[in-house]
């Protein structure tokens, strides 16, 4: 269960088994505490602070508390405003993505979503799967960094990240 | 920018206002003086997102010189073992053997008056002293004079300098990446513990064979402020394809230029930017040869340089 609770926080379960993990994860009060560690754990090492005890179900009371507001759903329009915040979330999202591609396997199909991107700013590159030889560049390069001479060898994790295009040759 | 990131950026700032004390460029220095000298066995977690890998790291370092090895325990098992100027990482799933060697020179250490010239770059201070992995450690901040590069947070066990955090950050001090030590053991490492746990000899072997050499025609219209020129080689990548290497650094972050020929290249080329924690990749087409630059700095930088690539046809 820890195994697959960890697999969800990074992603690596596909759509159906993360559904089924969900599902149960609203049953499984340990799970959820599982999870909360898990993530409590991922906010120490990337600096930040934990919230106070109990603060879930503070927020969950005080959410129950509020009023809620009956107003009618705003018309959907074309408005320049909204395409620039959709616009700029595909960017983000195509980021995000480009980060879980580093890991991700490697399949050498064009990831369609990445594509048609259009980025609000003229400047921003066009954001591309690592190239196949990825691996290759990286252990040419690494020698000649001189983060390796305070750092020793750590840097290169990234020479090996895992690479199925690697494994099929 | 969040407020945290506010705040983080203010304490960047007001740490750039105090002068280089000769205290905390000693610091850098004895880091580097531990990662070359110490004997020690560890495991690390690298972080980059909400992602994270753990890797066991194993230094055994006598008079005759050093061997270091990295184990990746999640995911496939890899392995990269470093004796002197030669890196060979073992894919056991490929039955593969990839072998880096230098010829000229060895790994570039951080020599006293390179880290005197990293000042030119970064404003080097001191920050929190925090305990990692049963450590007492203290932080060396370097933060970038401009957006060009990244900054860093380096914190050192107090007694021997070995380094047990690396945090890297962007211009608003945002964690762009971050390698960490869960457990280290100082000394105790025998020369058994830095061999590959991997029966290679049947594997098949692909050499870099890489050797300084004269790139007529390569080079930048203009260099990137505060990186320069560190070196240039010929050498050949997997499947034994030639490629010629620039490399350019600023005292601590490095980017390469690789420069292959497009004749007889399967794939077509995707110009664009594609990244891998702190290392950004931006590939594009020069004169006939696809151009790849790889560097652990800013994606403006590595895309900058990328563009500066040009070829003029030696007289």
């Amino acid at each position: 269960m820890n195994d697959r609770i960890s697999a969800l926080m990074d992603g690596e379960l596909d759509e159906k088994s993360a559904a089924r993990l969900i599902e149960a994860l609203t049953r499984d009060a340990e799970a959820v505490r599982t999870w909360r560690r898990y993530h409590l754990i991922g906010d120490a090492m990337r600096g930040g602070l934990p919230l106070s005890d109990g603060f879930t179900e503070r927020l969950a009371q005080r959410l129950a508390a509020e009023p809620t507001v009956l107003a009618p759903r705003r018309i959907r329009t074309e408005s320049p405003r909204l395409f620039t915040v959709s616009a700029a979330a595909a960017s983000v999202a195509a980021v995000a993505f480009v980060g879980w591609m580093a890991f991700a396997p490697q399949t050498g199909v064009a990831p369609a979503p990445v594509a048609q991107v259009q980025t609000p700013v003229e400047a921003k590159p066009v954001l591309v799967p690592l190239p196949n030889a990825a691996n290759d560049y990286l252990l040419a390069h690494q020698g000649f960094s001189p983060r390796v001479s305070l750092q020793g060898m750590a840097p290169y994790v990234l020479t090996v990240a895992e690479h199925p295009a690697e494994a099929r040759k | 920018m969040s407020l945290r990131a506010f705040a983080f950026a203010c304490v960047l700032v007001s740490g750039a206002v105090q002068a280089q004390a000769p205290e905390t460029l000693g610091w850098l220095r004895k880091i580097n003086d531990a990662t070359q000298k110490l004997s020690y066995s560890g495991t690390f977690v690298y972080q980059n997102g909400s992602r994270s890998e753990t890797s066991r790291i194993t230094r055994y370092a006598d008079a005759g010189g050093d061997i270091e090895k990295l184990e990746v325990m999640d995911g496939v098992p890899r392995e990269i073992v470093r004796e002197k100027d030669t890196v060979r990482c073992y894919l056991p799933g490929a039955r593969l053997v990839k072998v880096d060697r230098r010829t000229e020179r060895g790994f570039p250490a951080l020599l006293p008056e390179r880290i005197t010239a990293l000042a030119k770059n970064y404003d080097i201070t001191l920050g929190e002293s925090r305990r990692i992995a049963g450590y007492d450690c203290r932080a060396v901040v370097l933060t970038p004079k401009d957006n060009l590069r990244y900054g860093y947070r380096l914190y050192a066990d107090t007694a021997s300098g070995m380094l047990l955090r690396a945090v890297t950050v962007d211009a608003n001090g945002e964690q762009v990446e971050q390698f960490m030590f869960t457990q280290l053991t100082i000394g105790g490492v025998t020369r058994d513990m830095v061999r590959t746990r991997h029966a290679s000899r049947s594997w098949r072997v692909e050499d870099a064979e890489a050797s300084p050499a004269r790139l007529p025609g390569w080079g930048l219209s203009s260099e990137l402020p505060g990186f320069h020129k560190v070196i240039e080689l010929k050498r050949r990548l997997s499947d034994s394809r030639p490629a010629s290497q620039m490399v350019y650094s600023d005292g601590l972050a490095a980017v390469s230029v690789f420069i292959e020929s497009l004749e007889g290249r399967p794939e077509p080329v995707r110009t664009g930017l594609a990244s891998m924690g702190a290392i950004h990749i931006y590939t594009r087409e020069v004169a006939n040869h696809v151009v790849t630059v790889v560097g652990e700095a800013p994606a403006a930088s590595v895309q900058r340089i990328a563009n500066a690539v040009e070829y003029r046809k030696p007289q």
